[in-house]
């Protein structure tokens, strides 16, 4: 080896191999960026933008990712990330970790009322979360952020509001018009083949147990731990969480149950579990509510066919 | 290499401070490490603090670690070689002081405004713009200093650990303003899919430019100089200086291979962080072949076990990181703790590692006595050594479980109740590291500021 390493070999070697591969790897992906929008791309209001601002000051990009891969099945997924979704930011806000949900197209999945109270207390909307409370941003700032969460997903996330929000009138027209004809309101929403499926899981004690315990993880911050709508969410939201206490002698099936859990009602906070929980999980829980706060089950009615070999 | 007749009339101040300004911060960085982890188990424990809210501690942590405790644990390493080698002293010993106190103002202007929500909001380049500038100050009278010093040399010919000191306080310098925009002081960024890329083209550079090399170079004086041997090849040096340096600049889109940034881009990065094998094994080669047969020696001096061991967590490291760059990998270990527990191994295991066995190597030969104890710093040994390789274990299952159940199909949040009890054990794994911060610091303060060292 006769290379002789003088200070300005160092020096001067160095920077030469950075500078050329800062051309190669940086200036010339740069240089050739395609900036062209994507189809659901449009330009955040100067709202939105402050509340990307709160986002960016909190820290909110270290536990959620705005990068949907093809290889994602979580919310979002319908859409996978395009580069032509990302030229307005600046900074852009991939995220490097999922400590929580990726938000590219959070909005909308949510109306606003959903989100102050998460914010306030993340565990009053979704009690596993791990997410810190936020209500120290004051109510102004929540509602600047939640402004920006509502437009994460540009166009498709302003599809899903305007139906949050005509949903919501509707919802709203339905609960004030009294509880018998809120809930004869939610129920003639369900299609009628779900209504009168036969609910086929037994109400076994593990059944209910695992039905439970399904319960706790995901409704109890909303419907409470008695199932009155009470819970810590409810003086956020409105209309406020169902009242399944005054359910009792008014028809609600299993099925009905199971289609409200699946689907959600969109225009209020209650959401669709359908990404979340597997069909067993939503009779389990559905059986729970029936048993314990309806008190009233129609779960393994006959007819019920050949019974499955597991069952009791 | 040490020549007696200059370490005597040196003075080692800037080294000094540089040891002081490691150990201390090294508490205070730990220390939020521990509060990000305990918050992920105990979400109400910021309740409505907002300094306190894990997006905010997180950054601080991350930047203390590199800032705070690690880049300076190297430095002061340097600033003890630097004039042995070159048979020189320090072009300005007043200069290194000033560069210490401006170091410590930026590292205190960082921790407040990133506190404050003062953040640019890009992972390992939040600094807000006038702190940027700091930070480029204190680079740029780093390289002064020593490329001064190296002008003023008595020795003619640079040894290895020069060069890597050298290159790495010149490149990020560079690399620090490139990566932060910092043509564009309102937001330090671009826009769109070219922020992300040279995003993770600096990001990866604070590694493969500023830790790695420094940490590389304080491996190449600490072990020939502990066991007393000459390094084993000059030729291996020379191939594994270029090679990392053309190498490592070239991977940082292996952050964006679910992206969508040039399919030509992501291939090069793919294809580099494999070619990294090169760069490390030819260093590990030259490192390990030195100490062979000497490994009494190095277990001896606490300084060379702690570097020693950093050798051997760089091994692990980076052909995990290889691995890691494969897309089918990345599947799994992607967005999840995975990662965390790699950056864990390279930074801490790694790069700490070797900045604690500097510290430890030259604290004594700067006093001219033993540590104030030697069972501290043993036991500090330990603590990150259980530490680290426990977040490895750790994180790696977290990252295996997070990562397997979402491409089953599981929701982000059907996960966490899994993964609660790895949190609370790396919580706890965070908190044996950050008690031996403390004892670290109590046992640096003692050595270098007390009369009376320990009889040996």
């Amino acid at each position: 080896m006769t290379l002789k390493m003088t200070p300005k070999a160092v020096i001067i070697g160095s920077l030469a191999i950075l500078a050329t591969i800062t051309f190669l790897m940086v200036y010339w992906p740069y240089a050739t960026r395609d900036e062209t929008p994507s189809n659901i791309f449009r330009f955040r209001s100067p709202e939105e933008a402050a509340g990307r601002d709160i986002y960016i000051a909190n820290g909110c990009v270290y536990c959620h990712s705005q990068s949907i891969r093809t290889i994602d099945w979580g919310h979002g997924a319908e859409r996978i990330a395009q580069a032509g979704d990302y030229v307005g930011d600046r900074p852009i806000l991939l995220g490097s970790e999922r400590t929580g949900v990726d938000l590219s197209q959070e909005g909308g999945e949510h109306p606003d009322d959903w989100h102050i109270a998460h914010f306030v207390n993340p565990r009053y909307t979704r009690p596993n979360s791990i997410m810190p409370l936020f209500a120290f941003l004051g109510e102004k700032n929540l509602h600047t952020l939640t402004r920006y969460v509502q437009g994460l997903g540009f166009k498709e996330a302003d599809h899903r509001m305007q139906r949050q929000l005509y949903w919501k009138q509707e919802a709203i027209k339905a609960y004030e018009s009294g509880p018998v004809a809120n809930v004869k309101w939610l129920a003639d929403h369900v299609p009628a083949g779900w209504r009168q499926v036969p609910n086929p899981y037994p109400t076994t004690e593990a059944g209910l147990a695992r039905g439970h315990m399904i319960y706790q993880q995901f409704c109890l911050g909303c419907h409470g731990p008695i199932g009155d709508g009470m819970g810590p969410a409810q003086p956020y939201l409105y209309p406020p969480p169902l009242n399944f206490t005054i359910l009792h002698g008014r028809e609600i099936s299993g099925g009905i149950l199971y289609y409200q859990i699946m689907n959600g009602i969109t225009g209020t906070a209650m959401p669709y579990f359908k990404r979340e929980l597997e069909s067993q999980k939503i009779w389990e829980v559905g059986n729970y509510v029936a048993v314990y706060f309806i008190n009233q089950s129609d779960a393994n009615q006959e007819p019920r066919g050949i019974d499955s070999s597991w069952e009791p | 290499m040490d020549s007696s007749a200059t370490s005597a009339t040196l003075t080692n101040r800037t080294a000094r401070a540089f040891c002081l300004t490691s150990a201390g911060w090294m508490v205070m960085a730990t220390l939020m490490g521990l509060a990000g982890a305990t918050e992920l188990i105990a979400p109400d424990l910021s309740h409505n603090i907002g300094w306190l809210v894990f997006g905010r501690v997180r950054p601080i942590h991350v930047n203390l670690v590199l800032f705070g405790f690690v880049t300076p644990g190297l430095l002061a390493s340097a600033f003890y070689f630097l004039p042995r080698l070159l048979q020189t002293e320090i072009y300005s010993e007043r200069l290194g002081l000033i560069t210490v106190w401006l170091w410590n103002i930026t590292l205190l202007a960082a921790v407040i405004s990133l506190a404050s929500g003062f953040s640019q909001g890009r992972e390992y380049a939040e600094l807000i713009w006038p702190v940027d500038l700091l930070v480029v100050a204190c680079f740029g009278l780093v390289c002064y200093n020593l490329f001064m010093t190296v002008k003023r040399r008595r020795e003619p010919l640079l040894y290895v650990s020069v060069w890597y000191v050298c290159a790495a306080v010149i490149l990020t310098s560079v690399t620090y303003c490139i990566g932060n925009v910092i043509w564009q002081p309102n937001s330090g960024a671009l826009v769109g899919i070219p922020d992300a890329i040279i995003l993770w083209f600096y990001g990866h550079n604070i590694f493969g430019l500023l830790l790695t090399p420094l940490a590389i170079a304080v491996a190449y004086y600490v072990i020939p100089t502990a066991i007393r041997s000459p390094l084993y090849s000059h030729t291996l040096s020379l191939i594994g200086f270029w090679s990392l340096l053309v190498v490592y600049t070239h991977i940082g889109t292996h952050h964006l291979l679910q992206v969508p940034v040039p399919t030509w881009l992501k291939v090069i990065a793919i294809v580099d962080s494999i070619a990294m094998v090169i760069p490390v094994m030819v260093f590990l080669i030259n490192i390990w072949y030195t100490a062979k047969g000497k490994l009494g020696e190095i277990h001896a001096d606490i300084g060379a076990k702690f570097v020693f061991t950093g050798t051997i967590m760089y091994f692990f490291v980076s052909i995990q990181g290889s691995i890691m760059a494969l897309p089918q990998v990345q599947r799994v270990t992607h967005f999840n703790n995975w990662v965390v527990g790699h950056a864990h191994i390279g930074v801490l295991g790694f790069a700490a590692m070797i900045a604690l066995g500097g510290l430890y190597f030259i604290i004594p030969r700067i006093t001219g006595r033993p540590l104030y104890s030697r069972f501290l710093a043993d036991l500090q040994y330990w603590l990150v050594l259980i530490g680290v390789v426990g977040f490895t274990v750790v994180l790696t299952t977290v990252g295996l479980i997070q990562g397997n159940a979402w491409l089953n199909g599981e929701t982000v949040y059907r996960v966490l109740p899994e993964i609660h009890l790895y949190y609370v054990l790396r919580a706890s794994l965070g908190f044996l590291i950050f008690s031996s911060a403390i004892i670290g610091f109590y046992n640096i303060i003692r050595s270098l500021l007390s009369q009376s060292g320990a009889k040996a």
